[in-house]
């Protein structure tokens, strides 16, 4: 076992942080990186703005935004009427491209299906900003490629919700791109909430 | 415990076989210990004595499937303290760890279909471990052909003794062997002295169709019935209790 | 012991002395808030469970146990306890979040009045977003009868350490995360309750694999020449495993009881029959007569040591059970 210094894959800087992440942020420079497979890994990122609005603790929460091609080759409800993923797919057909929201952070399986489904169901709009304003950052811990595996969970589960009861979905998921989006957040005692 | 060097202060520093990292007691600098690329010696205290090893035995030979009275009819033959060898490697295949258990000898122990290391303390075997007077098998074989062989990177490899009683004991005029491993108290045997189910099958298979007939017997001839089946209660209950008891 | 195993740990940036634990792949230099990463085989996530129980407990917990169940009746005044000790026990245990689709449906049959059979299809649609636990015993488990872990709940610290011997875990750590993951994804789909599956999408990710030393008094005892063991948790005081002397009483008991209910439930099914002219409820009678019987045999064969717990020839009543629906799917093609 060998320890070294994590240090920016772009202008060499060491990385100095209070909390653990595995997200490595270098405030010098603004890049962003990870290291899943031992070797430095940049990842694309944006910040978003929190909303002028927002009042109480603030924080950033990360997630990863995916950007999908999804393809539906057959499907089966039983039962409602038949829900036309069309309605939330760009392209007018069952299939299409679209934005999946994983979060990064650490959260109840609970709190991770309600952000998902939220954020990927109406793609947030939101001015983005150039660094964090010393707001603090949730510390991400669910790597990229996890993320990309759970990017079906949230697609079938949009499906699933709408009225009847799914039986058959023949379908495939390719992801395209992958950026790393954080979020707006304020704490309250029911948990964290948007500040969009 | 052994000790390893501390890189910092040179400083001896004791180790327990299981952990990766250890506090320097003098400088209190953090050490890891780096088991790639050296071969390890460990050995299991024995936590089962003679007198012990020999009763698990005797509740080994008593149990169901073991000749009646097996536990108070077997004459011991002798009885052997003993570390028995066995290679143990950790290794990086791909990623994913594996462990390899390998033979380090041409003895085998009969009953060990296949060869583990049992659960047990791991201790690192050197000068100082005392061995309380077993006999230490050597291992015959040797650990590079190996690691030239197994799959992978290694991780960590140890020659592993492991403490057994043997026990040799006599039958009906017949030899037979047992092991007690003496770490947990499991016993190993590949031949012994079997019981025959014949006779508790006989005991259930008469008792039932006797039952079936009295109850048919009953829609005739109520009471003879009754009485019958009174004496087969009876009959079942005392032939069960002779059958079950084994003293 | 031989040089060049051992690496000091400094921070590569202050050279300040680094406190980090195993499995962990992150760490911040306390000195200089560094941030350092441990490259590779950094060792998995330990912890160890406090010993609450005391010798005289574990000792009161096993004589207790000793007089429950159709063990020897003279147990509690033959049965002397030899020795106890504690001792650690490592096991692997992994958290797996399950995230995923079972859709599918339920078939009802309903009979109306007139003996028709109609078949109702109810189609499912379930969601499983759940996190599971899964432990298994990290070393062999040789004859303890312990294989998986009763209690997670408990203090942890490293100070019993040094005094109570430490079984070492010697099986892989990736096998125990793979059989984590298989087991977390069956449980899911058996909690998702839909017989008929059409879509499943399930899939588990581990979310973290630790090793945990559990505390574990093994009390071994005599009775009449024979030595038996049993465990106890350190943590809970409840007896764990064990194996003890049964009685020939109750295997008697047993065999008398099985032959004479199931015979007279056999002859009462043939006596119904010959009167309802149904051959059926003849064969079932025979067939409910002949699993009591079976049940209670295999305790009259066996019954002469009791054990409790995990162990490898441990019949339980669920493969009993088994092997009861293999004799009558076998009496079903009979009729």
């Amino acid at each position: 076992m060998k320890i070294v210094q994590v240090k920016c894959p772009s202008c060499n800087q060491a990385i100095m942080m209070k909390e653990k992440d595995k997200l490595f942020y270098c405030d010098k420079c603004n890049v962003m990186h990870i290291r899943e497979g031992g070797a430095p890994e940049k990842v694309d990122f944006e910040i978003a703005e929190f909303s002028p609005k927002a009042q109480g603790e603030k924080v950033y929460m990360p997630f990863w935004r995916l950007y999908t091609t999804f393809i539906v080759r057959s499907k089966n409800v039983e039962g409602g009427t038949i829900f036309k993923m069309s309605q939330w797919l760009k392209g007018g057909s069952d299939s299409g491209n679209m934005f999946i929201y994983i979060p990064a952070a650490e959260l109840d399986a609970g709190t991770f299906r309600k952000f998902s489904t939220m954020f990927t169901g109406a793609a947030p709009r939101y001015p983005t900003r150039l660094n964090f304003n010393n707001v603090r950052r949730l510390p991400g811990t669910l790597p990229k490629q996890e993320a990309a595996q759970l990017a079906d969970f949230v697609v079938v589960t949009m499906e699933a919700e709408q009225p009847g009861v799914l039986q058959k979905l023949d379908y495939s998921l390719t992801v395209n791109d992958t950026k790393l989006v954080y979020l707006p957040f304020v704490m309250t005692p029911q948990g964290p909430m948007s500040a969009l | 415990m052994a000790s390893i060097k501390c890189p910092k202060c040179a400083a001896p520093v004791p180790f327990d076989t299981g952990v990766k990292f250890v506090k320097c007691p003098y400088c209190s600098s953090l050490v890891y210990i780096d088991r790639t690329g050296a071969g390890f010696y460990y050995a299991i205290p024995f936590m089962v004595n003679e007198n012990d090893a020999v009763g698990t035995f005797r509740r080994w030979a008593a149990g169901s499937t073991k000749a009646k009275d097996l536990d108070k009819l077997a004459q011991l033959a002798g009885v052997k303290k003993k570390y028995f060898p066995v290679y143990m490697f950790k290794r990086d295949v791909n990623g994913v760890e594996q462990v390899f258990i390998e033979t380090a000898g041409s003895t085998t122990l009969p009953g060990l279909h296949n060869l583990k290391v049992p659960a047990g303390d791991l201790k690192v075997y050197d000068a100082t471990f005392d061995v309380g007077g077993a006999e230490l098998i050597k291992p015959d074989i040797e650990m590079t052909p190996y690691l030239n062989s197994l799959p992978g990177k290694p991780k960590e490899q140890a020659l592993v003794f492991f403490p057994i009683w043997t026990i040799d004991y006599v039958f009906n005029q017949k030899k037979y062997g047992a092991v007690v491993d003496a770490s947990s108290g499991e016993v190993f045997s590949s031949e012994f002295p079997t019981r025959s189910s014949n006779a508790y099958m006989a005991v259930a298979g008469a008792g039932f169709v006797a039952f079936i007939g009295e109850g048919l017997l009953a829609t005739s001839m109520l009471i003879p019935a009754i009485a019958l089946m009174a004496v087969t209660v009876v009959a079942v209950f005392y032939v069960g209790l002779q059958v079950a008891r084994r003293m | 012991m031989s040089d060049g195993i051992s690496v000091g740990l400094n921070c590569p940036a202050c050279g300040g002395a680094i406190s980090m634990a195993e499995g962990e792949n992150v760490v911040l230099c306390q000195y200089c808030s560094s941030v350092l990463a441990a490259e590779g085989d950094q060792g998995v996530h330990t912890v160890a469970f406090k010993n609450k129980t005391l010798k005289d407990a574990a000792m009161g917990a096993s004589q207790h146990w000793w007089t429950h169940g159709l063990k020897a009746r003279d147990l509690k005044t033959t049965g002397k306890i030899v020795e106890s000790y504690p001792i650690y026990l490592p096991f692997w245990k992994t958290t797996t979040r399950v995230a995923g689709w079972v859709c599918g449906y339920e078939e009802r049959r309903h009979t109306d009045q007139k003996g028709n059979v109609t078949v109702e299809r109810i189609p499912k649609e379930v969601m499983v977003l759940q996190d599971f636990t899964f432990s298994e015993i990290a070393c062999d488990p040789g004859d303890l009868g312990i294989r998986t872990m009763k209690n997670f709940m408990g203090e942890t610290t490293f100070a019993n350490f040094e005094e109570i011997p430490t079984f070492e875990s010697t099986t892989s750590k990736d096998a125990a995360a793979t059989r984590g993951l298989n087991d977390s994804l069956a449980k899911a789909r058996a909690n998702a309750h839909v017989p008929q599956v059409t879509l499943d999408t399930l899939k588990a990710f581990n979310k973290g694999l630790t090793l945990i030393y559990y505390p574990v008094w093994v009390v071994r005892y005599n009775y009449r020449d024979r030595m038996y063991m049993d465990t106890v948790d350190g943590v809970t005081g409840q007896v764990l495993s064990g194996r003890a002397p049964g009685d020939p009483l109750f295997q008697s008991l047993a065999m008398t009881g099985g032959t004479s209910v199931g015979g007279l439930i056999a002859a009462a099914g043939i006596i119904y029959a010959q009167s309802a002219s149904d051959m059926r409820i003849a064969l079932g009678a025979v067939a409910v007569g002949a699993i009591i019987l079976f049940l209670t045999y295999r305790f009259f064969r066996h019954g002469s040591e009791i054990i409790q717990g995990e162990f490898k020839e441990k019949k339980s009543i669920a493969s009993a059970l088994k092997q009861v629906q293999q004799v009558g799917k076998a009496l079903e093609g009979l009729r």
